[in-house]
């Protein structure tokens, strides 16, 4: 049974919610629902063979995180960012972690997401992955787990921040008071970091942001971050590779030079030269063009490769080998069971964990061993030694979960958060990030797509131990004066 | 600053739609108004089916008895009906939702807030007691998205191809009001003068000109001058001289503009070869066809120039 009382860093929040009662909670929440509305915040659902446009499901409820955890998890996703990068840079070139024996090359071979095109290329800093996402899960002892890295198009950002714009009205009460650190940060550091890629010499360089079109599914995050940023926002229609192996896009007055894209396809359909023959999404030529070194693109072609299931497996040797430091955020301990010790280790405890096919995604081919039937254990332990490298097997982690507001009253449902990191020459990580809540009781699914909805984020500081000194004194008297910081 | 292709497309239609939706949401209004004033010798027949050959929709079939609540479905209300205000606002929202990051944010939160609207409303316009408030909801909010454009848009590219749209349409709409109702008001006069100062009057109104007109004139109501005004006022917005020299003045910041401008000088040049003509009806419903028919090609040209990638 999970302590169920709120802790400190949610205190201010708490007494509010007492204090205003379910029912004008209800009404806060009808409110933030219509204006997601009036603002068109939308997410793309595909479905009856028709591309709806869907208001963005919400929950007024803030979950709330210290921020003295929270800067612990920044600085752990920094370090697993900047291991990740060396990590893929080593893969395209040297190759040396494969040559030490820390990583196993036949893994590599058997990639679906290395992309032999990209050998040899050296993006700048060194960096493939400048965007991130990565799944955190928090277990019910309280520690942050890195579920999964998002290295190849992840995508909610947008709603980081609009979230944040829409509980700002709902809780107008609580902003002035509680030290919650603000969001909207990324889109300037991303416009930051975008420009840091473009080709040497460029001042004021032209930024697009390359989405596959109107209907896609995270096409209001595309036009969001395009606006944020003054960036173009194009479809591959819009652009075309010169003679001069320069990106060009179509313009009223003619053709104009695109030095940075934020790429928001799939690699294969980057380039139907390069790639896929038949995509009609991409830019005939955008490889060269990349190549030459005339165009930044982020993420990098072929930065996916280490976002699969293996190398997730390796991600702690992966930090220790490139920066010898010891992992800062935890990895869901993952066996590996094409090792000896690892297999047997599953073998004895197929009940207790969970085994996932390698090269599968989506959750196809899971078994969860505690509510697996004996035939289903024997099968899958067949299976694993059957093709013992295509298995991996993790304990069974109890997500936590936050109170939300069902029929009118507060239930405990599970959630999930993915903050977003922007790596290039330094790094930045999202005050906190998505949360993603599964809205029905008990289950874990939270995709919007499928009946989840989303909260605001509040990373909260105390008001001691900050190292404003003197004023931030001086605020803290004031709030123990005025109750916890409600007012 | 130039402009996607693909987004001046989006922009130029997003302006259009909305110009429509705002001048028939008048023309539908301002004739309400003109039915009430003119008696009728038979009331059982409904006078709305001459409203359908102003906007070309009438497909060559009878439009003697069409009853009200069809005319308004047809125009207003029946957001399947290509053309219908209801159509022109969803079509006006998505072309502003593919442009967000073009326009000003509180543009496009005006649009998508009227289109809440219309979704949920649009249908109370097939009654006359709410007609007017569903339809004056469409003209406000359509001058105040020019209101916030105008005061919050820099004067780029994005910007001058919304005009272009804006004057297109409005050029456009203002020559079939002239050509189908005036005409027919000439050729058919009614047999009392009051009466046909109460259809005039209803034209200017559906232009919103009314005042200004009298204002400009400062006499009678009268066909030859009214017409005269509606075509050749350099100085009335919706005067489609007017609408001809602001796509001049857009041109004029947009680069490489001579072929569109051609295309602008030789609908220009037919329009003031209508002045001689306009006294009989018949020759001014074919005039109005004929400058319709030369706004076309200027719409062609800006489609070939600016909204098509890689434009002459």
């Amino acid at each position: 049974m999970p302590d169920r009382s709120p802790r400190p860093a949610a205190s201010g929040l708490w007494s509010l919610l007492d204090e205003l009662g379910m029912d004008e909670l209800a009404a806060r929440q009808r409110a933030t629902e219509l204006d997601i509305l009036t603002m068109g915040i939308t997410f793309t659902v595909y479905s009856d063979g028709e591309n709806i446009d869907r208001a963005w499901p919400f929950d007024v409820v803030p979950r709330i995180i210290p921020g003295d955890e929270w800067s612990q998890v920044e600085r752990g996703l920094a370090q697993r960012l900047r291991a990740v990068n060396m990590f893929i840079d080593d893969l395209y070139n040297e190759q040396r972690i494969i040559a030490d024996g820390v990583f196993p090359g036949e893994l590599l071979e058997d990639s679906v997401n290395f992309r032999p095109e990209c050998v040899g290329a050296r993006p700048k800093f060194g960096v493939w992955a400048h965007i991130s996402g990565s799944d955190l899960v928090r277990d019910d002892d309280g520690t942050f787990y890195v579920l999964e890295d998002n290295l190849r198009v992840p995508s909610g950002v947008s709603y980081v921040l609009e979230n944040r714009a829409v509980t700002k009205r709902a809780f107008p009460e609580l902003f002035g008071h509680n030290r919650i650190r603000p969001v909207d940060t990324y889109t300037d550091a991303l416009n930051k970091l975008l420009a840091s890629l473009a080709p040497d010499g460029v001042v004021e360089p032209t930024l697009a942001v390359l989405t596959p079109g109107i209907f896609n599914s995270a096409y209001f995050e595309h036009s969001f971050l395009a606006q944020r940023m003054g960036a173009e926002l194009v479809e591959g229609g819009d652009l075309v590779v010169g003679d001069d192996d320069c990106v060009y896009m179509h313009t009223t007055a003619g053709r104009q030079r695109v030095h940075v894209i934020y790429r928001r396809i799939d690699d294969l359909f980057l380039d139907p030269e390069a790639f896929r023959p038949d995509s009609m999404l991409g830019v005939p030529g955008l490889m060269r063009a990349w190549k030459a070194g005339n165009v930044g693109i982020a993420n990098a072609p072929g930065a996916g490769v280490a976002d699969d299931k293996c190398v997730y497996a390796w991600m702690p040797d992966i930090i220790r080998y490139y920066l010898d430091e010891a992992p800062q955020i935890a990895n869901v301990p993952t066996y590996r069971c094409m090792y000896d010790d690892e297999r047997e280790y599953v073998l004895d405890h197929l009940d207790e964990l969970v085994m996932k096919p390698a090269n599968e995604s989506g959750g196809y081919g899971i078994t969860i061993g505690s509510s697996a039937t004996e035939e289903a254990l024997t099968a899958c332990a067949e299976a694993i030694l059957d093709d013992p490298r295509n298995w991996v097997a993790q304990p069974i982690i109890n997500l936590s979960t936050v109170p939300t507001l069902i029929d009118g009253e507060l239930q405990l449902r599970h959630v999930d958060l993915r903050p977003f990191i922007l790596t290039g020459e330094s790094s930045y990580v999202t005050a906190g990030g998505l949360t993603r809540v599964a809205l029905r009781e008990g289950s874990l699914i939270v995709n919007s797509s499928q009946g989840g909805g989303s909260k605001d984020t509040w990373i909260v500081d105390e008001p001691n131990g900050d190292p404003l000194g003197d004023r931030s004194q001086q605020q803290s008297q004031q709030q123990s004066s005025d109750g916890g910081g409600v007012a | 600053m130039a402009l996607l292709s693909r987004n001046a497309g989006r922009i130029y239609w997003a302006a259009r739609y909305l110009e429509r939706a705002e001048d028939l949401s008048r023309l539908v209004q301002s004739y309400g108004e003109l039915i009430d004033d003119l008696p009728s010798d038979d009331d059982s027949v409904s006078r709305w089916g001459a409203l359908l050959a102003v906007l070309g929709q009438d497909d060559g079939a009878s439009l003697v008895d069409v009853p009200e609540r069809d005319v308004i479905r047809r125009l207003v209300s029946d957001a399947d009906q290509s053309g219908s205000v209801g159509f022109c606002v969803a079509a006006a929202r998505e072309n502003l939702r593919t442009t967000r990051e073009v326009l000003p944010r509180e543009a496009w939160r005006s649009v998508n807030d009227l289109s809440l609207f219309i979704r949920d409303e649009v249908v109370r316009a097939e009654d006359r007691r709410f007609r007017d408030r569903v339809l004056n909801r469409i003209i406000d909010d359509s001058r105040r998205l020019d209101g916030i454009l105008t005061s919050s848009m820099s004067r780029d590219d994005a910007w001058e191809i919304w005009r272009l749209g804006r004057y297109f349409e409005r050029a456009d709409m203002t020559t079939r009001v002239v050509g189908v109702r005036a005409a027919s008001l000439m050729a058919y006069r009614s047999s009392t003068l009051a009466f046909d100062e109460v259809h005039w009057m209803g034209v200017l109104r559906s232009l919103s000109a009314l005042q200004m007109y009298q204002r400009a004139t400062r006499g009678p109501i009268e066909a030859t001058s009214v017409v005269q005004f509606l075509l050749f006022d350099r100085s009335f917005p919706r005067a489609v001289a007017f609408c001809l020299d602001e796509i001049d003045r857009c041109l004029d910041r947009l680069t490489r503009p001579e072929r569109v401008r051609g295309a602008v000088d030789t609908a220009r040049d037919a329009l003031m070869s209508v002045m001689a003509t306009t006294t009989d009806g018949a020759d001014l419903d074919q005039a109005m066809e004929w400058v319709q028919l030369l706004l076309g090609k200027v719409n062609d040209a800006i489609t070939d120039r600016y909204l098509s990638i890689d434009g002459g």
